[in-house]
């Protein structure tokens, strides 16, 4: 039981998710949107249409949050890190001209990181995945390099797009989206506008 | 040292080790800065419930901070429960404990946020929220005793919906010249 929880908790696609400042946040980001408009639902303290109502807020803020982050932060941060990067840090140029983008890093990291030497030595993927210095850098080293500034470059845009994101700009659109959608859902209703008072100007 | 050098230094250290409570750490910290001033600017909302909503907001981050980092850590020091093959070589072994202890901080961040901090927020705000703002505080209703009376309800005698019912109708006065003996007929 033990060596298969030790299996899961070593496993590489896990590690890929824990090491990613973006999955990270999408996942706690997920997490609280189940996890809050619950404990709101099972709390006896309070009015049964106030849970309701506060629940559904709180789930329609998370999701407005997580819907943000993944179509505005993610692309744009974690892309726009390796870019800026590149231009910022020139002692380490050489490095960031071996890989084309972000995406092409982030594959070469999770070859470069299995901890089992002969794993890299009979993938065949890598040669077609990989340039030369690459592909030798893989295939013939145990301990491959890791290129951490290109690494910590792309967390650390990802780490101020995620900051921007959700504690920035979430709490601005959620607040323009959250009470039409209460309202189609019928769970607020529509402020009647008080009717302007006239000014009497023959008085 | 100049910026770039200090970017330099801090995206070396995340490139090396990116832990999983760094972003969410932050994540809460400048929301618990933000979310409270945008709340307080709002200029639709009474300034008493603008007051209650932030610092309701605030608490929340003010308790998830430090939640997120006792819960990735206690959850990292688990890893080195785990037990690996034997016959394994010790860098491996030394290489996959590392990477449990990552995976194990991150599926600990996960829990935070799915029980700990709305387990703890339920628990902890009401009360503080209730100290700091008592004006807010819902007043307890005093209990009504229950009516002891025990002498029945008089009841009200039915209307009747015919010609002759009630009190205040006027009997039509007729004379009656006729014997009351004998057979009658016609019926007056």
């Amino acid at each position: 039981m033990i060596g298969m929880i030790s299996r899961i908790v070593t496993s590489s696609p896990l590690t890929t998710m824990a090491e990613s400042a973006s999955t990270q946040v999408t996942c706690e980001t997920t997490m609280k949107a189940i996890g809050r408009p619950g404990f709101i639902l099972i709390d006896n303290n309070i009015d049964p249409d106030t849970k309701k109502y506060a629940a559904a807020k709180e789930f329609l803020y998370q999701a407005t949050c997580l819907l943000l982050y993944a179509i505005f932060v993610v692309p744009l941060f974690k892309k726009g890190a390796f870019k800026v990067g590149k231009k910022i840090f020139k002692d380490h140029a050489a490095d960031f001209a071996k890989f084309k983008n972000t995406e092409d890093y982030l594959r070469y990291r999770k070859y470069a990181e299995k901890p089992f030497y002969s794993d890299r030595i009979h993938n065949n993927k890598i040669d077609k995945l990989f340039n030369d210095e690459l592909r030798t850098e893989l295939k013939t080293k145990e301990h491959p390099r890791m290129f951490n500034r290109i690494k910590g470059t792309i967390e650390l845009g990802n780490i101020i797009g995620s900051v921007l994101g959700l504690a920035v700009l979430a709490p601005q659109v959620s607040h323009a989206i959250i009470h039409p959608c209460l309202r189609a859902i019928g769970m607020e209703q529509k402020k009647p506008k008080t009717p302007k008072q006239q000014i009497d100007t023959k008085a | 040292m100049n910026i770039v050098n200090r970017l330099g230094k801090i995206c070396d250290t995340l490139g090396v080790n990116n832990k999983a409570t760094y972003p969410v750490m932050l994540i809460a910290l400048v929301k618990g800065i933000c979310r409270p001033t945008f709340t307080m600017m709002d200029k639709t909302e009474k300034p008493e419930t603008k007051k209650y909503t932030a610092l309701r907001e605030g608490l929340t981050e003010i308790i998830a901070i430090p939640t997120y980092w006792a819960c990735g850590e206690l959850t990292a020091k688990l890893a080195s429960k785990f037990k690996f093959k034997k016959d394994m070589p010790a860098d491996v072994q030394a290489s996959l404990r590392k990477r449990a202890s990552k995976n194990m901080m991150f599926i600990g961040v996960c829990v935070a946020a799915l029980f700990v901090i709305p387990g703890l927020c339920s628990v902890a705000i009401k009360p503080i929220m209730d100290k700091f703002m008592p004006q807010n505080k819902p007043q307890k209703q005093p209990i009504k005793e229950p009516v002891t009376n025990t002498v029945p309800p008089t009841l009200k005698r039915p209307a009747m919906n015919t010609f002759f019912a009630g009190k205040n109708v006027v009997k039509p006065m007729v004379y009656n010249n006729r014997i009351p003996t004998g057979m009658k007929v016609g019926g007056v």
